[in-house]
């Protein structure tokens, strides 16, 4: 309550008017802030350092054998609130009775960034990255397909290991460097198909 | 069949009363507790549980506490008995449950990423709902894919044993193509015997599987539930009128399903008397001609260099602009039309009201002229109907079932298993009357071999048999004693050897199957092409409506004769009057007093007619009469045989137009060619074998440039100076409605009574004697062999042919199906090449044993033209209906 | 529908046929005068249009049209998941979207009767205060600059991005954070996060009363503010007026205290209360919550107890990320969780929350499905619009732009 209820008198008011108090009160703040370090940067010679939690633009995973790790399920199509991820699946011609996502886009200029798909990624195959600077002239580059998706994810393979680890959905120990997730492929017997 | 009585008009279960969770419940004596439960509105969750088989109770969820108890009990095999008392919920039975889910999920692998059942699981479902976190031990069984069989995969990781699929394919099936399979210490689900499938493969047992352990080939791994929009529709294949659900993404149709599922699991079983909510093979994998490659992109107008590719607004102005200058320089009547009875109702409304209105001409023609208006026109005339009497539910509960000339399971499947679920639920005697060895007569209780094409003479034999047995029914008779008199009069002329060398039935056999007809309290004939689209189709039919009469069984509800239509909407075409002889309402055109009204309705003056029917207007198209004909979805070309002078005909007009999904044989000889949509792009309605109007739905946007046809339709009337503009197909049908109040009724078709007191009055005694005429001998001497081209139940007419899924199980083999015994006679092998000779062509096929023929008998499936057999046929045209015949012939066969 | 100005619009001067020179004469026009303002104003934070009446200089009438912003966010709600709108609140006052996330997932919480773990209810807490004093700088630095004190502008945002900078290491954004989740909150504190904030509340008191220097040695300012905007005690609470607006003109309501929430009740701090009910008084509150905030802040720092940041209520919350690689029952829970939500009981229900500007409510109509049947937002910023009129009449026109600021109000939460 206290620098309201100051009640001036007439003689103090005269004094702070004749004697510039305010501008002096002011100018004196300002002048402190001369002698300290400005909290602003050239953005894009010097650049902010961005935590390891930042959700920035997606990219898509591999393990460390190269195999991609989406499986096409598309899970975090439905996680998403605004609906601009689109995964078309498929069976691998590679690897029969393994699913495969063909065709993986997400349209980054409707992407809110709230990260729900790679929370609920199942294999772990979406992270974010710390990548911010995508801008283009030609807004078509802005729906990235997977082969974009995978451009990103091997640039920023580091930033997107951290991601996972400081959002909890993979750990940083020895224990789940075995993280792969295996599926239970029946492959093993394949049997031809029935002749009729 | 112990745990779930059915209602029949015969049989009542007792009423009993017991307490569930404190509340008295009212039930039926003698059934499944679990059916209790569920009908108060108290879901338990179960996984073996569907209502449409007797309970299997292998998932061990559906626990319950009975007093005086100690454990819990599976409500499902349980019988409900008075004064019980029950409770069904607790921590208890929660925790029990829970158990239950969790001994599933322990051996089930971590496969929701890639499982096509995903977001469409009981097994999810239930785990989650009892709140399963953590399990111990899990041991997922590592077993290898099963991919033996065509279309379905079996993965038996996933399987839960729940016997879901192995019961709906023995109990509403009947065809039990499934069983458990003990093999290296695992149950699995293996198609009998441990190879591939060899079924129907209706895939219901795919509809009915919890948890994805059957998947289908055509569509796996390619969606997940939440990516797909799901569009109720009504199958357009056969007139059975099924339900389904076309299930589309951006990329198009990515798989049909029913509605039957393991999700409607609830019901009562009495509720499937008018269908169990399944679809057939073709229904369910029959899908992707709609989003074929090889859809018509666009209209293409004949020029020097062929057909080329034009805009819609060039073609309309060739076929506006041709259509009027023939109009002018011919008159109308130079004018034909014929649509495709695959069309909508309202689409076939407008295509009359195109020809007859916009144009003129009385010659408009649909496809049901192949065979449905011999039955309609038949009982038009005999009773006063036009459709069949009996619709699902009478035929389910009918005592006996006489099939006559019907393969009704390849056919039209669905109704196939109206009479299964007589045959096995209400224990009804089920008489089939086929030259082959047909999937029904195999399992029918009766089954009567009789040689081939004499479906007509059977008829005969059994009113003969009726008459002169005394199994007529006085009260019927004697209204028309005159009639009757003149019937016994004529049977009398016929003599047992005659009929019995005809048929092959001896004469017990008729007075046996005539008696249990006639002594039934309701019976129900069911025929088809056998009957209809025979030579003398049309008196076939009234010989039938004669056999229904004399024993009664006219006019008595519950009895009736019946036509399986082929074409998923002919009921529809016969109703909206696509037909020289009829107008919509199934008016008679010659009916001064009925054009009188449609014509001011449609403000014009009709032309007087009479017009020309199919087979009459490809005649004065050859003899240059018609000089422009208007084909909708119509492919004369491939239907008719050459020796009818088809091409002839199609080669000679000055305009042909043929407006099609797909370039037909026919389009490419055509002048202009029109795109047009396939059922899953239209909005409409088609009318089943009931008589029940079921509404189409549109699930995809037009291919490329296609439209609908009602559209075409309504844009070329208006070209032509008519106005026909609709907002939709919605405004064709209040139009309809207008004009034929009642026809959209919600629900069920109206019932129908019998009539036949004109008809026995007037002209009977006159026509009666050369029905049953024993007319001359067929001479089989030269031609042994008796060849029945028909459909097979992975096709429907030429239409399925365009899809891929249906084509992969029954590809154009080209081979004709002979009786082992007579390829032996031949002294020819299996896949061996023959020449096949009859009075009009000869062709060269390949040979393929079939151990349900007959010895005597082939059989070609009608659905491909390579090598042309349909050649071969003789096309006889009725008399009465114009109905051309060309699907049975006597043929040489000789080894090459 | 009629404009409410459409009969001044289509004023006709008529000439008196007795008189006619008076059209002659040169004559003072009295007539009031419409004047739009924004939606493209800079003094309305968005995209809010006022359509005053104006008599010389004097505003008669005010009248708020809104509606510019509108995304229809409460019908997005019926279309997705509980979980799913989270990201979407982030959206309402896109200033706090910790707030907005908070309040919506107590709404849901209440819905599902949830019991929150009492570490995450701390760190809920903890952020909610740290995101009121980013609310309340935001606000202090814009009203001044819409005024004309621009040199306080740079130092409540240089104070306000050290916390989002705080945020973004937190939840990795820095506004749309999307933080709290129902059930607990996404991501727990680092003890780095935790040092950072003692640091920020030993360094930050200082900066309030610098602040305070500027603006209350100007006169200008003070002229500007004091007396301007007025609302009595009775007035505000007709018009449902909440939060420091409220408490502006000396009602004692803070549903912090009169309900207390998460960790509200486990520290020591007081609700500060003006008595004029001017604009001077609002910011006199807002300095003070923000001290009292930094107080709640250091308190709570000292007691988060140890424990899980997410309730463990299996059909409600996702399990956690390695347990879905290989425990099945897990993984049915994620894909049923994301690709069909929990089902909520049936029922509605509606939770307030005392944000950095008012009360913000969720009302939530369930049917016992998956989504949200009916979701209605009750946005402070969008009830203290309707004293808009009430409190600019009988100002100069210049002082407009102070009534605006007197309210914080913000677009994104007022259109919806």
């Amino acid at each position: 309550m206290s620098a309201r209820s100051q009640e001036k008198s007439l003689l103090r008011e005269v004094w702070d008017a004749l004697s510039f108090s305010e501008i002096r009160t002011a100018m004196r703040v300002v002048l402190k802030h001369m002698f300290v370090k400005p909290v602003t940067f050239q953005y894009p010679r010097e650049k902010r350092t961005i935590p390891d939690a930042h959700r920035g633009a997606l990219g898509l995973l591999r393990y460390d054998d190269g195999a991609e790790r989406c499986v096409g399920c598309d899970l975090c199509e439905a996680a998403c609130p605004s609906r601009c991820i689109k995964v078309v699946s498929a069976e691998n011609p590679d690897r029969p009775l393994s699913r495969v996502a063909t065709e993986f886009y997400i349209d980054i200029t409707k992407c809110v960034f709230c990260g729900y798909c790679v929370e609920a990624c199942p294999v772990n195959a979406l992270a974010m990255t710390k990548m911010y600077e995508y801008s283009t002239a030609d807004k078509r580059e802005l729906i990235f397909d997977k082969k974009k998706l995978y451009e990103v994810g091997e640039q920023h393979i580091e930033d997107a290991k951290r991601y996972l680890y400081a959002h909890n959905q993979e750990k940083n120990d020895a224990d789940s460097r075995d993280y792969r997730y295996k599926f239970p492929h029946q492959v093993a017997a394949l049997t031809p198909p029935h002749d009729s | 069949m112990a745990l779930k009585p059915v209602t029949s008009p015969d049989v009542e279960a007792p009423a009993i009363e017991l307490t569930i969770d404190g509340q008295p419940v009212q039930a039926k004596g003698g059934v499944s507790l679990y059916d209790v439960i569920s009908q108060t509105g108290k879901i338990i969750p179960a996984m073996c549980y569907h209502y449409t088989f007797d309970p299997f109770g292998s998932c061990g969820m559906c626990l319950v506490m009975v007093e005086g108890k100690k454990a819990p009990v599976r409500s499902c095999t349980a019988k409900a008995e008075a004064g019980m008392v029950v409770r069904c919920e607790g921590d208890d039975l929660f925790a029990a449950r829970k158990k239950a889910v969790e001994k599933h999920l322990t051996i089930h692998p971590l496969d929701c990423p890639v499982c096509d059942a995903d977001g469409h699981c009981e097994l999810q479902d239930t785990a989650f709902q009892h709140g399963v976190t953590n399990l111990v031990n899990a041991k997922p069984k590592g077993l290898p894919e099963d991919r033996r069989s065509l279309v379905l995969d079996f993965n038996m990781n996933r399987c839960i044993l729940c016997g879901e699929c192995i019961n709906i394919c023995k109990d509403v099936q009947m065809v039990d193509a499934l069983q458990f399979f003990k093999k290296e210490g695992t149950t699995h689900v293996v198609a009998k015997g441990d190879k591939g499938l060899t079924c129907e493969f209706c895939g219901d047992c795919l509809a009915v599987c919890p948890v994805g352990a059957i998947t289908n080939k055509y569509s796996k791994y390619v969606y997940k539930p939440w990516q797909l929009k799901k569009t109720t529709s009504t199958c357009a294949y056969c007139a059975d009128g099924c339900q389904m659900h076309i299930e589309t993404s951006g990329k198009g149709v990515q798989r049909v399903t029913s509605p039957l599922s393991w999700k409607n699991k609830w019901g009562d079983r009495a509720e499937t008397a008018k269908g169990h909510g399944g679809l057939c093979v073709r229904g369910r994998f029959g899908f992707q001609y709609i989003d074929s490659a090889e859809r018509l992109g666009g209209p293409l107008v004949r020029t020097d260099e062929g057909l080329v590719s034009k805009s819609w607004f060039e073609a309309m102005d060739v076929v506006a602009g041709r259509l009027k200058a023939i109009k002018a320089r011919y008159g109308p009547d130079a004018i034909a039309g014929l649509i495709t009875a695959r069309c909508t109702n309202e689409e076939l409304y407008l295509f009359q009201k195109l020809m007859r209105a916009a144009i003129g001409t009385a010659h408009v023609d649909s496809s049901a002229r192949y065979g449905h208006l011999n039955f309609t026109r038949a009982l038009q005339q005999a009773a006063g109907i036009g459709r069949m009497m009996n619709g699902y539910e009478q035929i389910t509960k009918a005592n006996v079932l006489l099939l006559i000339g019907t393969d009704i399971t390849e056919t039209n499947p669905i109704a196939g298993l109206r009479v299964k679920e007589a045959l096995r639920v209400y224990g009804a005697q089920v008489l089939v009357a086929a030259s082959r060895m047909t999937n029904i007569a195999k399992l029918a209780t009766h089954p009567l071999p009789i040689a081939a094409g004499s479906e007509g003479w059977v008829i005969k034999a059994l009113v003969k048999a009726v008459v002169e047995e005394d199994l007529v029914e006085e009260a019927a008779v004697a209204a028309a004693p005159e009639a009757f008199a003149a019937l016994k009069q004529a049977v009398a002329g016929l003599s047992w050897e005659l009929l019995a060398a005809r048929t092959g039935l001896s004469r017990e056999a008729a007075v046996e199957a005539a008696r249990l007809y006639a002594e039934a309290p309701r019976a129900v004939i069911l025929c088809a092409e056998g009957v209809t689209r025979q030579a003398d189709g049309y008196a076939n039919v009234l010989n039938l409506v004669d056999l229904a009469w004399v024993t009664g069984k006219l006019a008595k509800p519950g009895c009736g004769v019946n036509a399986l239509p082929e074409e998923a909407n002919e009921q529809g075409a016969v109703d909206m009057g696509v037909a020289p002889e009829l107008l919509p309402g199934q008016a008679p055109y010659a009916d001064e007093a009925a054009r009188a009204r449609f014509a001011s309705a449609w403000n014009v003056t009709l032309p007087a007619g009479p017009g020309a029917s199919l087979m009459e207007m490809l005649e004065r198209c050859r003899r240059g009469e018609i000089k422009a004909l208007y084909l909708v979805g119509e492919n004369p070309l491939a239907t008719l045989p050459e020796s009818t002078g088809v091409r002839e005909a199609l080669e000679k007009v000055e305009l042909l137009i043929s407006q099609d999904p797909f370039l037909t044989e026919t389009g490419r000889l055509a002048h202009v060619v029109l795109p047009a949509c396939t059922f899953a792009e239209k909005d409409g309605t088609f009318t089943n074998l009931e008589g029940k109007v079921n509404r189409v739905r549109p699930a995809l946007d037009s291919y490329a440039e296609a439209h609908p046809d009602w559209e075409i339709f309504a844009a070329l009337g208006t070209t032509l100076g008519y106005p026909m503009e609709y907002d939709g197909p919605q405004a064709v049908q209040r139009e309809i409605m207008k004009l034929l109040p009642g026809y959209y009724n919600l629900g069920e078709a109206k019932p129908l009574t019998a009539n036949p007191d004109a008809y026995l009055r007037n002209g009977y005694v006159r026509e009666v004697a050369a029905r049953y005429a024993a007319g001359a001998a067929i001479a089989k001497a030269d031609r042994p062999f008796a060849l029945t081209v028909g459909q097979v139940l992975y096709h429907s007419g030429k239409l399925s042919t365009r899809a891929s899924g249906l084509v992969q199980l029954a590809p154009s083999k080209g081979r004709l199906q002979m009786n082992a015994a007579d390829l032996a006679r031949l002294q020819v092998g299996a896949n061996d090449a023959v020449r096949v000779t009859s009075a009009k062509a000869t062709v060269e096929l390949r040979t393929e044993p079939n151990p349900d023929l007959a010895p005597g008998t082939c059989f070609f499936p009608e659905h491909y033209n390579e090598p042309p057999v349909k050649d071969l046929a003789e096309c006889v045209t009725d008399p009465t209906t114009g109905v051309p015949t060309f699907k049975f012939v006597r043929v040489a066969i000789e080894k090459i | 529908m009629t404009h409410p100005f459409e009969d001044q619009r289509t004023t006709v001067y008529k000439v008196d046929p007795e008189h006619p020179e008076t059209l002659a004469l040169p004559t003072l026009r009295t007539e009031e005068m419409m004047l739009n303002m924004g939606p493209q104003h800079p003094s309305t934070h968005g995209v809010l249009k006022v359509v005053l009446a104006l008599e010389g200089e004097r505003i008669v009438k005010a009248i708020p049209v809104m509606g510019f912003l509108h995304r229809g966010v409460e019908k997005l709600a019926e279309d997705g998941t509980y979980h799913q709108f989270i990201p979407h609140t982030d959206r309402l006052d896109y200033i706090c979207a910790m707030y907005n996330n908070f309040a919506y997932c107590r709404a849901v919480e209440k819905l599902l009767d949830m019991k929150i773990p009492p570490r995450a209810e701390y760190l809920r807490t903890i952020v909610a205060e740290v995101q009121r004093i980013i609310g309340h700088l935001f606000w202090l630095g814009t009203q001044a600059l819409d005024i004309g004190a621009m040199t306080v502008f740079f130092y409540t945002f240089r104070d306000r991005e050290i916390l989002l900078d705080f945020f973004d290491e937190l939840c990795g954004a820095r506004l749309t954070t999307s933080w709290y989740r129902i059930g607990g909150v996404e991501r727990d504190f680092t003890p780095d996060l935790v040092e950072k904030l003692r640091r920020f509340a030993d360094y930050f008191p200082p900066k309030i009363d610098e602040y305070v220097t500027f603006l209350e040695t100007n006169r200008i300012w003070l002229s500007r503010t004091k007396g301007v905007a007025v609302i009595s005690a009775e007035d505000a609470i007709n018009f449902g007026l909440s939060g420091p607006t409220l408490r502006g003109s000396g009602v004692d309501y803070d549903l912090r205290k009169f309900e207390p929430y998460a960790a509200y009740g486990e520290c020591e701090w007081s609700v500060p209360v003006g008595k004029n009910g001017d604009t001077y008084d609002r910011y006199w509150v807002r300095i003070e919550e923000m001290r009292e905030s930094l107080k709640m802040v250091k308190q709570l720092l000292e007691k988060i107890p140890e424990g899980p940041v997410m309730a463990y209520v299996p059909s409600v919350t996702l399990p956690p990320k390695d347990k879905v690689f290989n425990d099945l029952a897990s993984m049915i829970q994620q894909f049923k969780l994301f690709s069909q939500g929990f089902q909520a009981p049936k029922g509605e229900i509606y939770c307030g929350t005392e944000a950095a500007k008012g009360e913000l409510g969720f009302y939530i109509v369930s049917n016992g499905e998956g989504k949200p049947y009916r979701l209605k937002i009750r946005a402070p910023s969008f009830i203290h619009m309707g004293a808009f009129d009430y409190m600019a009449r009988g100002y100069m026109i210049a002082d407009i732009v102070t009534i605006f600021g007197t309210y914080d109000i913000v677009m994104g939460e007022c259109d919806r």
